[in-house]
């Protein structure tokens, strides 16, 4: 156990003394930036791992319920579009009831009767009824201004809120998802959530109505200032101007005011990182709070009895299949909310930048990385990872321009080398991987109560 | 006859627009899933690498078919491809082997859970699709020559007179052939060879294998030597079809991958299968069959719309909805494949 | 297990220190494209473009009083808009970087532009983002484009289909912003002048197969097929995919499908396809592909031209204000890329570098016909280019 906190005490204390040298060596803005993506990568990692540390489920899905976060930044935060709602809002509506009662008959008669023929008939018209609606509804609101709406828009709120709706909306998406492939076996699930968020994505991206498809939505309302706002706000330029009143002073008067200048744009972007970095921070241990206590907790002994021994588990009378449910229910609802807060950190939604490599197998590397099983660990990862994914770029150049710096300057291998630099950044991520499993198959932070 | 040729135009238009392009992309994701089925079965993880291991094969390919072409060599009518192919199945394999003894074979030994293994193979995938573009760059490559055609469609229409033409390419009948040569040949070494039969005694039951004295080491290299000629050969044969690019490279995993389940994941006649039935599906539920049906119905029943059962912005989405279908109706796949 | 530990860890302590060396009398000039990522094969031929105007520029000797510059590359990712916005932030507050050349898409340069540029008061001149939206975008007069918004270029189109009396025509777009958009503009304005459009299918670049969707474009009856992609990506494959069923034989194309690399492939398939291109002056373009040839670059492909615009505008304002400041850049830009003054083209730079030394003014004309409308965006005349023997040839300029 001490040896534990001795590696937990020294890899956080690393990772903050690595970020605050990128601090000093590079810029505040930078190490800002790296430290609010590192947080959300870590919320992230956190989610999958408590789907696969805590019950053993691999979910390759984590960018569907990702982009379903990001969506409900748009549903909840943008302004509505009231010619769109006029012109196919109530066909829209009826369409989607149609949809869902259809989905809920089918399903009661599958039930109650065990008869295909009578089911398939329901869905047969069902789908008819439904898509009578949905085109003309889609087409109406996809014609209004299509170049700046052309979707119904959103509901207006202050966008804290689609973090806890982005949450929601993952966690529902995953209750039907679970529904559907929780009673398959591992690498089916693997195949099948990977398939299911490709799907996610097809219809985030075809459906424009919804969120605009990928003509992206750009633009989205902030928690926080603006840099330009807060560089015009006067209690802002006093508190930097009395900050940096000494290094001013030194300065000859006519260089003062562009000295100034300069400081407080630069403060006001610091201080709009600042803030976001507490919003992500608050949320981050919100969530480690909750995850631990819930780990902790008889319930969280029952998960991990279940993940060490279904069957030992499902002979005392637990119900496996419900608490699988459970687990990645609410580990996918913890990436959604993580998708949530990457949208607005961005500031846009890009259907276009969902892709697996990024937000499903990268998040597995951190989780893996950081040691499945443990909160902590996936923090960490989370850390290391993103740092490592921004970092490995500018040093993959650096590598080859040192390691061919004996040639001169139009060698085919040396040029070749430095075009293609860039793709080192890929080979660096998957040799950090394989390493570390080889070599520290728990992660950095092993699981600490591994054994009941 | 007018109805008797306007049948004919009816299916030379089903061939020319479905069959053909489905049987050449249906035999490429065979042979992808028929090497991603091997190595499920006998080294018994999913390997995610193997999209962008059939790119390292065939920029080897690329790579010694300009060598050959610069040196004045040239196969007829065939593309130099094929001839440069043996030079990539040794360097596949070579590479492989290479990932296998430095990264699979510790898990092997210490008996790990498939999905390490898996999560390793991702590890393989970065590093892999890293390499290839590292050394081609990730821009699109043509590297086909030889005769384009065997047949193209104005030809046909000339020579049959039919206002519907039909055009086989090359590739598409390279492909075709040599699938079926190749898939004929790993069914009899599985079923016939002294050395296949072990294969199977080992994916059926190690232990039972491992006690009646087969080498577990030759079995996994032998698997690799038939994998890494699978995936050489399908990443060629896709190259000249469609050209190489690293990107598309690796997104054929996710296709191959639901071909390989569909069929029933660790069956090598349901990897076959598999790839057929997402080729085709994909191209019958999207194709819109308007034209089709002006050919066969009386004019007064002519469809005026598309008659499409789903617009083809969903083509990607098919082969998955087939899968999860599959997965919820029958879980082994068509072909019961493996259930640990 | 130790070892590989301690070399991650001896690793990230490199690259927590990483910073370029910073030689006095050096500026650099942030080139920040999507390197890997969807667009990854049209990026370096840009990125090579960029840095030939700056190496001109540079050994000239001519800049700010013999000045160097170097171009320092960053990964805009196309896509991951935080990427983009972290390659942004380093390039401009570790690398130092005067001003930017990007970002790639649409998409990461908005995010750029928001997040980076106008905190930053840096700016930011993207070749190839021409998305409608961004001219929209708040930037405080930081971002400029060299390629026309989309909108234009549809309504240019259209006329020229309408023109030629091709009265039904099947639509297939590349699956973003760029294609989508340009398939809306051109859609509106077609159907306005009576044309019909009897299908709108997307296509997703890097596909494994495009059979099935040209096997449903062409069974909408329609005999011209508009293909709104990229010339080496699915835009290519659907014409490929077109020609060896025989489904159609005539295409009209955008800017991102035009280009020699989708002549030489397909040869006389294509005869008697045509389509739109930025581009007009034709002198501008014939000493641009003088220029580029010369060098070596593949000028096959969309937005070489504009890359080396917007860098040649960066070191043109920085010369005119006669300081290398981010502030002074940017008041500058509009200056030296509009008239009045001494026209610059492409491969003049040492010329306008010399011209503004000495106080004059100069009207850089560059590869693209360069002239900024007050949001800092070309209007963009259109070239016709039609295929005849298998090469693009110039019909006439609208």
């Amino acid at each position: 156990m001490n040896q534990y906190k001795a590696r937990l005490f020294i890899s956080f204390s690393m990772m903050i003394l690595l970020l605050l040298l990128v601090g000093f060596f590079q810029s505040w803005a930078l190490c800002l930036t790296i430290v609010n993506l590192c947080l959300i990568s870590a919320i992230m990692a956190l989610g999958v791992n408590i789907q696969w540390g805590y019950a053993g489920l691999f979910n390759v899905g984590i960018m569907g319920f990702a982009a379903l976060g990001g969506m409900s930044v748009v549903l909840i935060s943008k302004n509505s579009v009231p010619e769109a709602l006029q012109a196919g809002g109530l066909k829209m509506f009826i369409a989607l009831f149609i949809l869902a009662a259809t989905v809920a008959a089918a399903v009661y008669l599958h039930k109650k009767f065990q008869r295909k023929s009578l089911v398939i008939l329901t869905i047969l018209i069902g789908y008819f009824i439904t898509r009578y609606f949905y085109s003309d509804a889609s087409q109406s609101i996809e014609s209004v201004n299509p170049a700046l709406t052309g979707y119904l828009g959103g509901l207006g709120l202050p966008v804290l809120f689609s973090w806890i709706a982005g949450g929601f909306l993952a966690a529902a998406a995953a209750w039907l998802i679970g529904k559907i492939t929780l009673g398959l076996r591992t690498d089916y699930l693997a195949i099948a959530t990977l398939g299911i968020s490709e799907i996610i994505l097809a219809v985030i991206k075809n459906e424009d109505w919804m969120v605009r498809g990928v003509k992206n939505v750009t633009s989205i309302p902030r928690p926080v200032p603006y840099e330009i706002d807060l560089q015009q706000t006067a209690w802002f330029q006093d508190m930097i101007a009395k900050f940096y009143s000494k290094s001013l002073d030194i300065l000859p008067v006519a260089d003062q005011a562009a000295a100034l200048k300069d400081y407080i744009s630069e403060a006001s972007i610091l201080m709009v990182k600042l803030s976001y970095t507490g919003l992500f921070t608050s949320v981050l241990l919100l969530l480690i709070i909750l995850a631990t206590l819930a780990l902790n907790s008889p319930w969280g002994r029952m998960i991990r009895a279940i993940r060490d021994n279904e069957t030992a588990a499902s002979a005392m009378g637990k119900d496996i299949t419900k608490r699988h449910l459970q687990i990645f229910v609410i580990g996918s609802a913890i990436v959604g909310v993580a998708g949530a807060m990457l949208v607005t950190y961005d500031g846009q939604f890009t259907p276009g930048s969902y892709i697996p490599l990024r937000f499903t197998f990268l998040i597995w590397v951190m989780v893996i990385v950081g040691g499945s099983g443990n909160n902590l660990g996936s923090v960490i990862g989370g850390f290391v990872i993103w740092f490592l994914w921004i970092m490995a770029e500018p040093v993959g150049f650096w590598l080859a321009d040192l390691s061919t710096s004996f040639l001169n300057s139009e060698n085919f291998f040396r040029q070749h080398l430095l075009e293609h630099a860039q793709y080192i950044r890929l080979i660096f991520m998957g040799l950090v991987l394989l390493l570390v499993m080889r070599f520290s198959p728990d992660g950095i932070l092993p699981e600490t109560n591994k054994k009941l | 006859m007018p109805w008797f040729t306007d049948i004919l135009n009816a299916v030379v238009l089903m061939c020319n627009f479905m069959i053909v392009p489905a049987l050449s992309y249906g035999s490429q994701l065979a042979l992808g899933a028929l090497a991603v089925t091997l190595v499920y079965s006998v080294l018994r993880f999913a390997n995610f690498a193997q999209g962008d291991t059939m790119a390292f094969a065939t920029v080897v390919t690329i790579l010694s078919t300009w060598v050959l072409q610069n040196s004045g060599i040239s196969f007829g009518f065939m593309p130099t491809a094929i001839l440069a192919m043996p030079i990539a199945v040794i360097a596949c394999l070579a590479y492989v082997l290479l990932i296998d003894k430095f990264v699979y074979e510790y898990y092997r030994n210490q008996n790990s859970k498939p999905i390490t293994i898996v999560m390793a193979s991702v590890g393989v995938m970065f590093i892999t699709g890293g390499i290839v573009r590292f050394v081609l760059g990730p821009s699109h490559q043509i590297f086909s020559d030889g005769a384009r055609f065997i047949i193209t469609t104005r030809e046909f229409k000339e020579m049959t007179g039919l206002s519907e033409g039909l055009a086989i390419k090359t590739s598409q009948f390279l492909t075709v052939t040599i699938a079926i040569m190749l898939v004929g040949f790993v069914f009899y070494f599985l079923q016939k060879t002294k050395t296949g039969k072990a294969m199977r005694a080992y994916s059926d039951n190690e232990n039972l294998a491992l006690l009646s004295g087969i080498d577990p080491a030759k079995v996994v290299r032998v698997t690799w030597i038939l994998v890494a000629v699978l995936t050489t050969i399908a990443g060629v044969l896709y190259g000249l079809d469609k050209g190489f690019m690293a990107i598309s490279y690796h997104q054929l995993l996710l296709p191959t991958f639901a071909a390989v389940i569909v069929g029933g994941i660790g069956s090598p006649i349901g990897a076959i299968v598999g790839g057929f039935v997402i080729s085709f599906s994909e191209l019958t539920m999207t194709y819109a069959y308007k034209k089709f049906l002006i050919y066969l119905l009386p004019e007064a029943l002519e469809p005026s719309g598309l008659v499409q059962f789903l617009s083809t912005e969903y083509k990607f989405a098919i082969s998955f909805v087939i899968l999860v279908i599959v997965l919820l109706l029958r879980p082994t796949g068509i072909f019961k494949g493996k259930v640990i | 297990m130790k070892k590989c530990l301690k070399i991650i860890v001896v690793l990230l302590f490199a690259m927590s220190f990483s910073v370029a060396g910073f030689a006095a009398g050096t500026v650099k000039i942030g080139i920040l494209q999507g390197f890997t990522g969807p667009i990854e094969s049209l990026t370096p031929p840009m990125a090579l473009a960029a840095e030939l105007a700056i190496n001109e520029a540079s050994d000239s000797g001519a800049f700010l009083g013999g000045t160097k510059i170097v171009s320092v590359r960053g990964d805009s990712t196309c896509i991951d808009a935080s990427a983009a916005t972290a390659a942004a932030e380093r390039l401009i507050n570790s690398e130092k970087v005067i001003a930017i050349v990007g970002a790639s898409c649409s998409g990461s340069t908005t995010a750029v532009v928001n997040n980076a540029s106008v905190p930053n008061g840096i700016t930011t001149i993207s070749s190839s983002a021409t998305s409608s939206a961004l001219t929209m975008i708040k930037d405080n007069g930081f971002f400029f484009r060299t390629a026309p918004s989309d909108a234009r270029q549809g309504q240019v189109l259209a006329n020229i289909v309408i023109d030629r009396g091709i009265k039904q025509v099947a639509i297939t777009y590349t699956n973003n912003d760029y294609g989508k958009g340009l398939s809306n503009a051109f859609t509106g304005v077609y159907t306005k002048l009576g044309g019909k459009i009897l299908m709108t299918a997307s296509h997703e670049d890097g596909k494994a197969d495009y059979a099935a969707d040209v096997a449903s474009l062409s069974a909408s009856g329609a005999n011209d097929l508009v293909v709104f992609g990229y010339l080496d990506q699915g835009g290519k494959g659907i014409i490929q995919a077109s020609l060896d069923t025989g489904a159609f034989d005539r295409f009209i194309l955008a800017d991102g499908m035009i280009g020699p690399g989708l002549t030489d492939d397909l040869g006389k398939g294509i005869n008697g396809s045509f389509g739109t291109m930025p581009g007009g002056e034709s002198e501008a373009a014939q000493k641009w592909a003088k220029v580029g040839k010369a060098s070596g670059i593949p000028l096959d492909g969309p937005f070489r031209d504009g890359s080396y615009d917007a860098a040649a505008l960066i070191i043109l304002a920085a010369q005119a204000g006669n300081s290398a400041d981010r502030a002074s850049i940017q008041k500058h830009i509009m200056d030296v890329a509009n008239a009045p003054g001494e026209k610059i083209f492409a491969g003049e730079l040492k010329k306008g570098l010399q011209i503004l030394a000495k106080g004059g003014k100069i009207d850089y004309v560059g590869a693209k016909d360069i002239e900024f409308n007050e949001v800092g965006e070309i209007f963009g005349s259109y070239q016709e280019v039609e295929v005849k023997s298998a090469k693009f040839e110039t019909i006439k300029v609208h």
